[in-house]
């Protein structure tokens, strides 16, 4: 029992205890910075049912998580297939799809605000040189400031797909593929019947990480939207959330925003869980 | 054994050097001027401090304008303050108001007080006690470019519809693509804040009544929405992610003709940005603030941080003896000269100095530092948010403008709804917020 001591007290102060004080704190009045607070039970709940705020920062959640964790999907997947092919430098472009997943957030935002601005930014200059716009698109204004960070978004995190879905192609045994060639099987069927059902796993982990992942992202909606009246277009909840702490000072209601999202969360996954388990089972 | 007697030695000398700026007291200041030639006068009147005060060692650092009140609070709520900051005079009040200051009347009283220019002696006074003094006060100003107006035959705007019309008329396209537009304007939250207080005074409008009240469902409040309606119309396309020096580079750059919201500090970017032979007050002229249907004067907004001292502070005395050095001429001037059309004395006898007036920006582009100083003259400028001075003693108005309430308020009406609409919608939503503080009853 000693053993996992260390394990627990870990466990206990850095996710329990922070989780247990949220779910406290959400029970009560709290300013930001002041030590007085007062009890209000369920009233920042009761609140945030209310709260137009609350319900438009949902989804424009919901929609930033699920179009990017859909594209990303989409996109790394296929970007997985072709660096799965041989072909000449290749492992000098699969090192390259690596490079936005790495660079910091506050590069990757500030070098795309800059492209995407419609006044000097090349991405324009580009369409409006091809033809393909008459005017530029305001990619920053209150119009497309979403459509904007999902791309962004995507160029940013697809990398972490194609890795994944990557490592797992390259141990699927090729007597499959070679099975199915003998048998006649054309591309999108031996796409279809050996590779998907080979990545389901994979995938089954990939999705829920990307899409807890986007729906709690903080830093490069935030970064995004930061300076610009148009921020509010993106104002998902996890901003919200701050907004109330550290510009509102409602601290008890924030907490009670982070609680709620680390329910819907919860539920989320649970039900993912079982979808999978009942095909899994489906399957076998 | 030289070897580890070198070693021994170093050890010795890297300990004692350790325990030697362990006992000095460290002075952390945040303050908003991040311009380079700023940062550097600030840390040389540090280290000349530090040299008559070798127990003390001042640590400065810049805040950017927009980020100071979230990171202000945001250290208040870790708990780990500076110990003096700049804040907008609200900020100060709100901050006063909890408890969280200590009074600064030492400092003020040291300039002294009666040198400090009359508009600005109050401005961060709590029950009786002054808890800022601010660092310089500068006006926001409207920028155009005389030589554009006069090539197509227009007057300055004096009133909102004029400045429509104005602003229309200076567009200019190429090809079929604007080439030029006839205003910029920022989106960036802190200014679309201070436009509100600022195009509302114009029009004689208020935000709050004599009981707190906000009063945003006012004529004047939806005169100003139905404004921006029309600005929308002209301005950029991409104008609500604007942030405020993108504004600049539009002017100096020729992307704009009129600038609403300038400041004297967007000198520096003409000079830099701006084709050598226009780079000059004949060309990027200032005018008064436009004047809306039911106002009778123009209105600016006040830029003028007042240094705050926390409370709580380990270093709270050693601040103010440093910011008493800090108003020192010697120490003083050299700090306005780093952006001197935008960093005005707030001491009388500063501006008086045949010293502090002895520099070649001072003398070329005075105009601009006339036309804030007739500002601070006729009482036409107050800090964000304050339509009266009055609303000073409302310790919420941070609150509200973190809030972004009266952005979203604008972009709703930008955005189509009707301004009725909005306003009542950012009614109900100033109220449910004030109310919950606990500052109006519901």
């Amino acid at each position: 029992m000693l053993w996992i001591l260390p394990a627990l007290v870990l466990i206990g102060s850095l996710i329990l205890y922070p989780v247990g004080y949220a779910i406290w704190l959400s029970f009560l009045d709290k300013h930001s910075f002041f030590p007085a607070e007062r009890w209000v039970g369920l009233g920042n709940y009761l609140k945030i049912a209310w709260d137009v705020e609350f319900w438009d920062s949902l989804w424009k959640s919901v929609v930033y998580a699920a179009a990017t964790t859909g594209l990303q999907l989409v996109l790394g997947v296929a970007a997985a297939l072709v660096l799965h092919a041989t072909f000449r430098g290749r492992t000098v472009i699969r090192a390259l799809v690596l490079f936005p997943y790495m660079i910091p957030t506050i590069v990757a935002v500030i070098v795309w605000r800059w492209l995407l601005n419609e006044t000097y930014g090349v991405v324009d200059h580009l369409l409006l040189r091809v033809g393909l716009v008459r005017e530029p698109i305001v990619w920053l204004g209150v119009d497309h400031m979403m459509t904007s960070l999902i791309a962004v978004s995507v160029w940013q995190f697809t990398p972490f797909v194609i890795v994944s879905v990557l490592a797992r192609l390259q141990t699927i045994p090729l007597e499959l593929y070679e099975a199915a060639r003998v048998d006649g099987a054309a591309p999108w069927a031996r796409f279809r019947h050996i590779t998907l059902p080979q990545l389901r796993a994979v995938l089954f982990i990939v999705v829920l990480l990307r899409s807890i992942w986007m729906f709690t992202k903080f830093d490069t909606v935030w970064l995004w939207g930061e300076g610009a009246g148009a921020g509010r277009e993106i104002r998902t909840l996890p901003i919200y959330a701050y907004m109330r702490t550290f510009t509102y000072y409602q601290a008890g209601f924030g907490a009670a925003l982070a609680v709620i999202m680390f329910l819907l969360l919860m539920a989320a996954t649970l039900v993912y869980f079982r979808l999978y388990w009942r095909e899994e089972e489906a399957v076998a | 054994m030289i070897r580890r007697y070198m070693l021994v030695t170093a050890l010795v000398m890297a300990t004692a050097g350790a325990a030697g700026a362990a006992d000095k007291k460290v002075v952390r200041l945040w303050q908003t001027e991040t311009e380079p030639q700023t940062l550097a006068i600030l840390n040389q009147t540090a280290a000349a401090y530090e040299k008559t005060h070798p127990d003390v060692s001042i640590k400065v650092e810049g805040l950017a304008w927009g980020d100071l009140e979230r990171k202000l609070t945001a250290a208040l709520a870790a708990g780990a303050p500076p110990d003096a900051a700049h804040g907008q005079p609200i900020t100060c009040v709100s901050f006063a108001a909890k408890g969280l200051l200590r009074p600064v009347d030492d400092l003020a009283d040291s300039i002294p007080r009666n040198d400090l220019v009359e508009a600005f002696r109050n401005l961060c006074r709590w029950d009786g006690k002054t808890y800022g003094v601010g660092h310089s006060p500068a006006s926001s100003v409207f920028v155009y470019r005389k030589d554009l107006l006069a090539k197509k035959g227009l007057k300055v705007p004096r009133t909102w519809d004029d400045l429509v019309q104005v602003a229309d008329a200076l567009r200019e396209v190429k090809d079929g693509q604007v080439v030029r537009y006839g205003l910029t304007m920022t989106g960036q939250p802190l200014f679309i804040n201070i436009g509100v207080g600022e195009l509302l005074k114009t029009n004689g409008g208020r935000l709050f009544d004599a009981e707190g009240r906000p009063t945003l469902t006012e004529k004047p409040v939806i005169e100003l929405l139905d404004f921006y309606k029309k600005l929308n119309r002209v301005l950029p396309p991409g104008w609500t992610g604007h942030a405020y020096l993108d504004t600049f580079a539009n002017l100096a750059n020729g992307k704009a003709a009129m600038l609403y919201q300038a400041y004297g500090r967007g000198v520096g970017y003409i000079e830099k940005y701006a084709p050598k032979e226009i780079a000059d007050p004949e060309h990027f002229a200032v005018a008064d603030k436009v004047i809306g249907p039911s106002g009778k004067t123009p209105a600016a907004q006040l830029d003028c941080e007042p240094w705050m001292v926390f409370k709580d502070a380990k270093g709270a005395n050693e601040a103010v003896d440093f910011l008493k050095f800090f108003f020192k001429d010697e120490n003083y001037i050299p700090y306005l000269h780093s952006v001197p059309i935008h960093l005005l004395s707030i001491k009388k006898s500063t501006s008086r100095s045949p010293k502090y007036a002895d520099n070649a920006m001072i003398g070329k582009w005075r105009s601009w530092i006339d036309m804030q100083e007739k500002y601070f003259r006729n009482d036409w400028i107050k800090p964000v948010l304050v339509t009266d001075w009055d609303d000073m003693k409302k310790p919420y108005l941070l609150e509200v403008m973190g809030s972004g309430i009266l952005v979203d308020m604008v972009l709703d009406s930008v955005k189509g709804m009707p301004s009725a609409e909005a306003a009542a919608k950012a009614q109900k939503r100033v109220e449910e917020l004030l109310a919950s503080a606990g500052h109006l009853k519901k």
